[in-house]
């Protein structure tokens, strides 16, 4: 099984080197050979540099494309390379290395198309949880998902998440453009791939800085809810 | 209608057309979007040689003079208008993000390339 990282990074100077350098030490530490691509998207800062320097491989866009064009640009490498395995994974030191053994498992074993790592399924994986608006909103989401696809998500805007190739293949044609994740987990759910959430740990954010505004949280519920409802009356000929 | 008027909505119609031929002619808009002008353009004149058809359109949609109603279906036109460019930009978006992809993976490959061939 060939094992893609998808990195997405945007001034993430502060942060990628030592992300790049926790991967690399797993892999030798547990003969492991998760592949790693960083799309860089357009970062303003040395993040360019630094990928440069320190031989990480990378794509750096030309233009920036946001979180969506950034990673469906990772799938998009994914599929030209041949991956089994396309993982997405923070590149703002969020997520931990040590759980894309659990993560990948599922799809290993045949058990499912996609894996979220969860930080609700169980209260002790994860210490790190995010403020109580998030977790309405993340919540809030959740029912709407459950009423339009039946099916029970509880971290929906988890960002580390594993597809299977057939996915990966998906993603290349579309992607959406802003705020992918709850959506495009409805959308899967819809087309009945077979969903597998497994329990994560999340950091704080280590440096950099996080881009939520009070805004833009509004807008984020009011795209995601529209969107799932459009998702809900699109039709699926082609459904697994 | 007086016939002042006619004559004046005669002209801008023929003005309409000559301009939308103009920037057909020049190759600047294709014949696809041109016709969301001509068809108007057509309208207009239509208006002024039989102006008779508006004012029976006034009456059977309920409205109290004929320049509430022109009003009001080019507020109706501009809307569909609006809408179907923001259909043509967000086309226009998919596809130049498909370009900064992919023209961005060749990049890579062939930086990869040019380091595999200094023998790095």
């Amino acid at each position: 099984m060939r094992i893609l990282l998808i990195i997405p990074a945007y001034n993430e100077e502060k942060n990628i080197l030592s992300v790049y350098r926790s991967i690399v030490k797993y892999n030798e530490e547990h003969q492991t050979n998760y592949d790693v691509i960083v799309i860089n998207d357009c970062s303003k800062d040395s993040t360019s540099e630094i990928l440069n320097m320190n031989n990480i491989p990378h794509i750096d866009l030309i233009h920036n494309l946001g979180i969506g064009g950034a990673v469906q640009t990772g799938y998009k490498y994914a599929l030209a390379h041949g991956y089994d395995i396309a993982v997405q994974y923070d590149g703002d030191g969020q997520h931990d290395i040590n759980y894309v053994k659990n993560i990948i498992l599922p799809i290993c074993d045949g058990k499912a198309d996609f894996v979220i790592g969860s930080r609700f399924i169980d209260d002790k994986t994860s210490s790190f949880k995010s403020s109580i608006f998030r977790r309405a909103g993340i919540t809030l989401i959740s029912v709407l998902i459950k009423l339009v696809t039946g099916k029970t998500v509880k971290d929906t805007t988890s960002g580390f998440r594993a597809v299977n190739k057939t996915i990966i293949q998906l993603f290349s044609e579309s992607y959406p453009v802003e705020y992918p994740e709850p959506i495009t987990t409805t959308e899967l759910l819809r087309k009945n791939f077979i969903l597998e959430e497994v329990p994560v740990a999340m950091h704080e954010r280590t440096g950099g800085k996080s881009s939520i505004t009070p805004f833009k949280s509004f807008y984020y519920m009011i795209n995601v809810i529209l969107n799932i409802l459009v998702v809900r009356f699109r039709r699926y000929p082609h459904a697994r | 209608m007086p016939d002042n008027l006619r004559l004046a909505v005669f002209l801008i119609s023929i003005l309409l057309f000559v301009v939308i031929f103009v920037i057909l002619i020049k190759g600047r808009m294709p014949l696809k979007f041109a016709l969301v002008w001509l068809i108007p353009a057509f309208l207009i004149l239509l208006v002024s040689v039989l102006p008779n058809w508006l004012m029976h359109m006034t009456e059977f949609l309920g409205f109290q003079t004929l320049s509430n109603m022109i009003i009001g279906m080019l507020f109706v036109f501009v809307i569909f208008v609006c809408i179907s460019l923001t259909i043509i930009i967000s086309g226009q978006k998919i596809k130049i993000t498909l370009l900064i992809q992919e023209l961005s993976i060749l990049k890579n490959k062939i930086e990869d390339l040019e380091k595999k061939e200094r023998g790095e």
